[in-house]
């Protein structure tokens, strides 16, 4: 492409256009309140719901705890578990929403910018692991109750064999796992995809 | 009167900023919009993340590099965007005639041209210094591959991060 030629056709673009009309108070008014970034990309109300779930399960669980600590209860070690993995994925989900910084992102240098929302990407789909994981704890105790109602033969032996417990709860977890991975995921993997792909073709630049 | 006094919640230091540089805003999306639609998007788009990318600066950094990122980062955004989005026509509709057909030639003139060769292009028609495309996109000026080949050539060891425990260290450092 010749250099001047371009610059002539860019100088005769038309001064005012319908496409390229002065923009007025009242409109930036109303811009400069949006969001630049769009839901695929913005995770921070995702990230702030899961933190505010995580946070109202964390206190249930120790709630419970105590008082199954207290009277020596059969489930010690399962809510040890499960408040464990709620303590982690609370610190996971905080420390990748203070590593998003949303306010700042857009005003990274392009590269940056690209590298960061690829991080965000990533960890964010990491995260469902513990989405998984916590759906099988919470479906367990589903079954458990579902049990507790229905057969109380069935209950009492489920929940005086850990082992029987600690295998049910795994295979939850994985099943909801591969329902993720077919279902949500594939989502944020292809966006990943995208934004990696770009970056990578600005830094090896033109062919 | 105090220059960034606010009205409406709103600095007026902001507001007056990006009026003065709503037409290189408008200048970046004849790069990237195909139609009036994506033009309209991607213009209200930059000029919100301009405006975010200023009020998030405490510190008082160069006003006008904040903008020319969001320009950059939005156009970038878009072009993801676009890729990842289904086949669809990409041919240039635009409402007035005088600048379908300006946009028509100046597309034409330009051919296929990538991401990178826009922004440069950009710079250059907006009369910016080539240096500035390193503050804007984060590359070293002299990122070809003549440079890359000149420094095996001479033999000059490659820079190497200490990698302390690099499993680990991907693990927990998030970059």
């Amino acid at each position: 492409m010749e250099l001047k030629k371009l610059q002539e056709d860019w100088d005769s673009f038309p001064e005012i256009s319908m496409e390229e009309r002065p923009i007025l108070s009242s409109d930036l008014e109303k811009i400069v309140v949006k969001n630049p970034l769009s839901d695929a990309f913005y995770l921070r109300r995702k990230l702030l719901t899961r933190i505010i779930v995580f946070s109202v399960l964390w206190i249930v669980s120790a709630v419970e705890l105590r008082s199954q600590w207290i009277s020596d209860g059969p489930d010690i070690s399962e809510l040890v578990a499960l408040s464990a993995l709620l303590s982690y994925g609370l610190y996971f989900h905080v420390r990748l929403l203070f590593f998003a910084d949303y306010p700042t992102l857009l005003s990274l240098p392009l590269i940056n910018f690209l590298g960061k929302l690829e991080t965000v990407l990533d960890k964010y789909i990491l995260s469902f692991k513990f989405v998984s994981g916590l759906a099988g704890f919470y479906v367990l105790a589903l079954l458990q109750y579902l049990l507790f109602r229905s057969n109380k033969g069935a209950f009492e032996t489920l929940s005086h064999n850990d082992w029987y417990k600690w295998l049910i709860l795994i295979f939850i977890s994985v099943s909801f796992d591969i329902l993720l991975l077919h279902t949500i995921i594939p989502k944020y993997r292809k966006l990943l995809a995208g934004v990696r792909k770009y970056r990578e073709g600005i830094q090896n630049g033109p062919k | 009167m105090n220059n960034s006094s606010k009205k409406g919640g709103f600095d007026v230091d902001i507001r007056s900023l990006l009026k003065n540089q709503h037409k290189r805003v408008y200048a970046i999306c004849r790069l990237f919009a195909h139609t009036y639609k994506e033009h309209q998007y991607l213009f209200t788009s930059i000029m919100a993340a301009a405006s975010q990318n200023i009020r998030s600066r405490r510190d008082n950094r160069d006003k006008q590099t904040m903008v020319f990122r969001a320009c950059i980062n939005m156009a970038a955004l878009h072009s993801i965007a676009m890729e990842m989005a289904p086949a669809v026509d990409r041919s240039i509709q635009f409402k007035s005639p005088d600048y379908q057909r300006s946009m028509t030639r100046f597309r034409q003139s330009m051919g296929e041209a990538s991401d990178f060769e826009k922004f440069r292009l950009f710079l250059e028609f907006e009369k910016m210094p080539a240096e500035e495309l390193t503050h804007l996109t984060g590359l070293p000026l002299s990122r070809n591959a003549s440079g890359k080949k000149k420094e095996k050539e001479a033999g000059l060891p490659r820079k190497t991060s200490f990698n302390f425990i690099p499993y680990l260290k991907q693990k927990l450092v998030w970059s």
